[in-house]
C-alpha cells in the first residue's frame, strides 16, 4: 500500500551552516497516529516544517499519496491536505474564534463567512469539538485555543494533521480531553503527526513512533513493541541517569513564612487572595496549580518584584514584605523565571548574562570587571553543559534549552538561601532537565527551593511538600512521596 | 574578520550602492548630470580634510547625543533643542569665561535632556512627544536672543562673536575623545551595563533590580551633555549665531542618521560622521560647479542618510527597539 505521506533522504541546512536534519526519511501511513519522538533540537519541528511547507528541504523528496510534492507556501500543503497547529498557535489573538476560522478558511479556497461558520458548528456539534466561536481568543484557554486551531484544520478537509508538542501549554485534564479527541478523529480516517518529548505520551496515543536523535532518524517502531525505556535511550543516545531523591531528613528552622499574602496581576485581576504557606530550611516546597492560580504573583512578590496588596513576607524571622528585587537577593532570595525574556537579557552576550542581577558584585568601583565575569560564566556553562560558540555571542543566538541551562545555571550557581524554580526545566531535553532536578534537590543542603512547576511528574518527584493553588487561594497540601497524579490534578481542578 | 563584520561590511556597501542610485535617479529626474555631480561629491568632499574634521566634530556629538539613550531604549530626539541650548550657553559664557564656556554648553544640555528623562521617568511623559516641543520652543527663544540681547551691536541680523575658539583638528580630537568615552561608558562601566539591560529589554532590567528611573535619567543626560556639547561646538566653529539659524539648524536632527548608519556604536559613529560630513561638503562643491540649488543637496545627503540607515533602522524595528 502507498503510504499516505513518504519523506525521503530530508536534509536540512539552515543559511547560517546549522545542520538541522541529515537524509531522514519519515512515513505516515493512512490513519495512523505516528508519533515524532526527539529531544529539543533533534529536528522535530523543522521536519515537519518542511511537510508543511513553511521551510523547504536543502535536499531530499517528499510524496503525498505516491505524488511527488514541492510546497512552497503552507497553502499549497493545506491544498493537499495538511495542516499544522503549532506549539504556540497560530490565532489572532483580537478576533474571535469564527474571524479566525474565516481567515484561514478563506486564505485557501474562497467561502462565504455563513457558510464557514454553519460548517463549523456542524463539524463541532459531530465530533464533539466544543468551542465558543464568537469568544475572542485572546480569552480562552490554551485548550480551547488547541480545539480552535483543531476545528480550524479539519475545516481545511485537513486528513493529515501535525500537532508540534500539542500539550505543552496545557492542563492535565485539558491534555487528556485532546488525546480523546486524536483517537476520535483518527475514526474518521484522520492521521496524525504527533510531535513530542514525552514518552510517556506516545504510550498513550500513538501507533507508530519515529525517533530522531540530532538531526537522523534512529529508528521507526511499532509503539506496543518498544519501552519507554528503550524509546528514551534511542532518544538521547544513552542510559538517561534518573533522580534518585532520598527524602530529606528532619527539616530544620522555617525559612520562609507568607502569610494571608494578596495581589493583583498587571491588568488589576486579583490572582492571590490571602496565601499562607510556609518553607522550612531543607525542604523542596512544590507549587501546583492550573495557569493563572496566582503562582506566577506569588514567585514575583518573593522576588520583589511585585508588591503585594495585603500580607506578610518573612524571610528567617526578619519582615522583607515589599522590599525591592536588590534587597530581595541580598536578602538571600535566587529567582529563575518563567520567562527567559525576563530572567534574561537576550540582546546581550551569555557572559553579561552571567552576571545579570549580581552586576555590582562584578564591579570594582564604577568599572565592569569583566575577567571575573567571565569566570563566571565558563563556570555556568561548564557545569550546565550550554552549548555555545563563543561566551560574547548574544544569548538570542542559543537555542531555548541552553538560554534555560544559562539562567538556571546562574542562579543555582550563586549564593542563596531559597531559591524559587519557576519552571525550571521548560524547553529542556530529558538529560539536562535531570541534571537541573538533580541540582535542585542538591540546593535543600544549602537552604530551601519553592518550586513551581506545571510538570506534575517534577513536581511529585522533587517535593517534600506540595501545596496546590486554585484560582488564588491555597486548597491543600500533599506529601510529596506519596501523592498520586489523579489527586493532584483534581486538587488542581478545584474539585476538594 | 569574522563573519558578522564581513556582513556588516557588505550590507553598508550595498546600502552605498542603493544609495548612489537614487540620488542619480533624483538628478536625472531634476535634469542634472548624475555622473559629474556625484563624481565631484565624493571627490571633492575629501579634498580638504581639516573642513571635513570640522564640519564632522559636532555630528559626532549630535550622534552620541542619541546613540546613548537609545542603548537605554529610550528616543532622544531632543538632540536638536539641546544643541540649540548648548549653543546659547557657549556664546553666552565664552564671553567672560572662554573655554569654560563648552563645558556650559554641556552642562545645559544635560539638564534638558535630564529634564525630559525625568518626565518619562516619573510622570510617564513620552520622550519623543516633548523632546519634539522643546525644540520648536527653543528654536524660536533661540532666534528670540539671537535678535533681541545676544545681538551683535553693528549687524542686527546676528549674534556677537563667540568668546573662545579652537581649531578644527582640537575640535574633532575633543570629539573624538568623548566617542571614546562614551565607548568606556558603555562597555566597561556599571552604568554602561545597566543603560544596555534596560535598552535589551525592561523586564530583565527590573528582574536585574536596576533602577529603571535612575538609568532613565542618568542616560537622557548624559545624552543631553553630547548634544550641548554639539551645539557648542558648530557655533564655535561658525562664530555666531544668525537669525536664519543656518548655522545650527538640523545638527541635533542629523545626528540621528549619522548615529544610525554607525550602528549605534561609538566608533561606527565618529566614522560615519566623517564620511556624511563630506558628503555635506562635496554638496557644496557640486552648487559652486554645476549650479544646482542647495536644496538639492540637502535632499541628496537626506537621501544617503535615508538609505545608509535604513537596513539597521529596519532590524531595530523589528526587534521592538531592543539593543545589547
Amino acid at each position: 500500500m502507498v503510504p499516505l505521506v513518504s519523506m525521503k533522504g530530508i536534509t536540512k541546512v539552515y543559511a547560517d551552516g546549522t545542520v538541522a536534519l541529515r537524509g531522514v526519511t519519515f512515513e505516515l501511513a493512512e490513519g495512523e497516529v505516528h508519533a515524532l519522538l526527539g529531544e529539543n533540537g533533534a529536528g522535530k519541528t523543522t521536519l515537519m516544517r518542511i511537510l508543511y511547507g513553511e521551510l523547504r528541504p536543502t535536499a531530499g523528496e517528499i510524496f503525498v499519496r505516491g505524488q511527488s510534492v514541492a510546497f512552497r507556501s503552507p497553502q499549497e500543503a493545506m491544498r493537499r491536505g495538511i495542516a499544522m497547529v503549532h506549539q504556540n498557535f497560530s490565532l489572532v489573538p483580537s478576533f474571535t474564534v469564527a474571524d479566525n476560522l474565516y481567515l484561514a478558511v478563506t486564505s485557501v479556497k474562497p467561502m462565504r463567512r455563513g457558510e464557514v461558520e454553519g460548517r463549523a458548528r456542524e463539524l463541532g456539534a459531530r465530533l464533539g469539538i466544543e468551542v465558543p466561536l464568537e469568544a475572542r481568543v485572546e480569552q480562552l484557554s490554551a485548550g480551547m485555543k488547541q480545539r480552535a486551531e483543531i476545528l480550524k484544520s479539519l475545516l481545511l478537509d485537513a486528513k493529515i494533521i501535525i500537532l508540534d508538542e500539542p500539550t505543552s501549554l496545557l492542563t492535565p485534564l485539558e491534555a487528556r480531553a485532546l488525546l480523546g479527541l486524536i483517537k476520535e478523529l483518527k475514526a474518521q480516517q484522520v492521521s496524525f503527526v504527533y510531535v513530542t518529548h514525552k514518552l510517556r505520551e506516545v504510550k498513550e496515543v500513538a501507533d507508530r513512533v519515529t525517533v530522531l536523535r540530532k538531526g537522523a532518524n534512529v529508528g521507526t517502531f511499532q509503539v506496543s513493541e518498544v519501552s519507554e525505556a528503550e524509546m528514551a535511550k534511542l532518544m538521547v543516545g544513552a542510559e538517561v541517569e534518573r533522580v534518585r531523591r532520598s527524602r530529606s531528613g528532619a527539616p530544620g528552622e522555617v525559612l520562609l513564612e507568607v502569610e494571608d499574602l494578596a495581589a493583583r496581576d498587571d491588568m488589576g485581576v486579583e490572582r492571590l487572595k490571602g496565601v499562607t504557606l510556609s518553607v522550612r530550611r531543607g525542604e523542596v516546597v512544590g507549587i501546583a496549580g492550573v495557569q493563572g492560580s496566582g503562582q506566577k504573583e506569588l514567585a514575583e512578590i518573593l522576588a520583589g518584584l511585585r508588591r503585594p496588596e495585603r500580607g506578610k513576607v518573612r524571610l528567617g524571622g526578619v519582615d522583607v514584605t515589599g522590599r525591592s528585587p536588590r534587597e530581595m537577593r541580598r536578602a538571600g532570595v535566587l529567582y529563575s523565571p518563567e520567562s527567559r525574556e525576563e530572567g534574561l537579557a537576550l540582546e546581550m552576550s551569555l557572559v553579561e548574562n552571567s552576571v545579570l542581577a549580581r552586576q555590582g558584585e562584578h564591579a570594582s568601583g564604577v568599572t565592569m570587571n569583566w575577567k571575573s565575569a567571565e569566570e563566571r560564566a565558563r563556570q555556568i556553562v561548564e557545569r550546565f553543559r550550554v552549548v555555545f560558540t563563543d561566551l560574547w555571542e548574544r544569548a538570542r543566538n542559543l537555542s531555548g534549552g541552553n538560554q534555560q541551562r544559562l539562567m538556571v545555571g546562574r542562579e543555582l550557581e550563586s549564593e542563596g538561601l531559597l531559591l524559587i524554580a519557576h519552571e525550571p526545566t521548560q524547553g529542556l531535553d530529558v538529560v539536562s532537565a535531570e541534571k537541573v532536578r538533580g541540582e535542585i534537590l542538591r540546593f535543600r543542603e544549602r537552604g530551601a527551593v519553592l518550586l513551581i512547576s506545571s510538570d506534575l511528574d517534577e513536581v511529585l518527584e522533587l517535593s517534600d511538600r506540595i501545596v496546590v493553588l486554585f484560582e488564588g487561594r491555597v486548597v491543600g497540601e500533599l506529601k510529596g512521596g506519596e501523592s498520586d497524579l489523579e489527586r493532584l490534578a483534581k486538587l488542581m481542578g478545584g474539585a476538594l | 574578520m569574522s563573519g558578522e563584520a564581513l556582513r556588516a561590511l557588505s550590507e553598508t556597501a550595498l546600502a552605498l550602492a542603493a544609495a548612489v542610485f537614487v540620488t542619480s535617479l533624483l538628478l536625472l529626474l531634476l535634469g542634472y548630470d548624475p555622473v559629474s555631480s556625484l563624481a565631484v561629491m565624493f571627490t571633492y568632499g575629501l579634498g580638504n580634510v581639516e573642513y571635513v574634521a570640522a564640519v564632522a566634530a559636532p555630528l559626532v556629538l549630535s550622534a552620541l547625543a542619541f546613540l546613548i539613550p537609545l542603548r537605554a531604549g529610550l528616543f532622544n530626539i531632543g538632540g536638536e533643542g539641546q544643541a540649540y541650548l548648548g549653543a546659547l550657553s557657549f556664546l553666552y559664557f565664552s564671553q567672560q569665561f572662554g573655554a569654560l564656556g563648552l563645558l556650559a554648553g554641556g552642562l545645559m544640555g544635560a539638564l534638558l535632556g535630564g529634564t525630559l528623562g525625568a518626565l518619562r521617568a516619573f510622570l510617564g511623559v513620552n520622550e519623543v512627544i516633548a523632546s519634539i516641543m522643546t525644540n520648536w520652543t527653543l528654536y524660536y527663544v533661540t532666534l528670540f536672543l539671537v535678535s533681541r540681547h545676544l545681538t551683535h551691536p553693528e549687524f542686527p541680523h546676528r549674534s556677537i562673536d563667540v568668546g573662545f575658539f579652537l581649531g578644527s583638528w582640537t575640535s574633532f580630537l575633543l570629539a573624538l575623545a568623548l566617542a571614546l568615552l562614551a565607548l568606556v561608558l558603555l562597555y566597561n562601566t556599571l552604568l554602561g551595563y545597566e543603560i544596555r539591560v534596560l535598552g535589551s529589554s525592561r523586564r530583565a532590567a527590573a528582574y536585574a533590580g536596576i533602577d529603571v528611573r535612575r538609568v532613565t535619567v542618568l542616560s537622557m543626560s548624559i545624552g543631553g551633555l553630547f548634544g550641548g556639547t554639539a551645539g557648542a561646538l558648530k557655533v564655535m566653529y561658525v562664530g555666531h549665531l544668525d537669525t536664519t539659524m543656518s548655522a545650527l539648524f538640523g545638527v541635533g536632527f542629523l545626528g540621528i542618521g549619522v548615529a544610525l548608519i554607525g550602528k549605534s556604536h561609538p566608533i561606527g559613529a565618529v566614522l560615519s560622521a566623517a564620511f556624511l560630513a563630506s558628503m555635506i561638503i562635496g554638496g557644496h562643491w557640486v552648487e559652486l560647479r554645476l549650479g544646482t540649488p542647495p536644496e538639492l543637496t540637502d535632499v541628496i545627503v537626506g537621501v544617503m542618510v535615508l538609505v545608509l540607515s535604513a537596513p539597521y533602522a529596519l532590524k531595530l524595528l523589528q526587534r521592538g527597539g531592543r539593543l545589547g
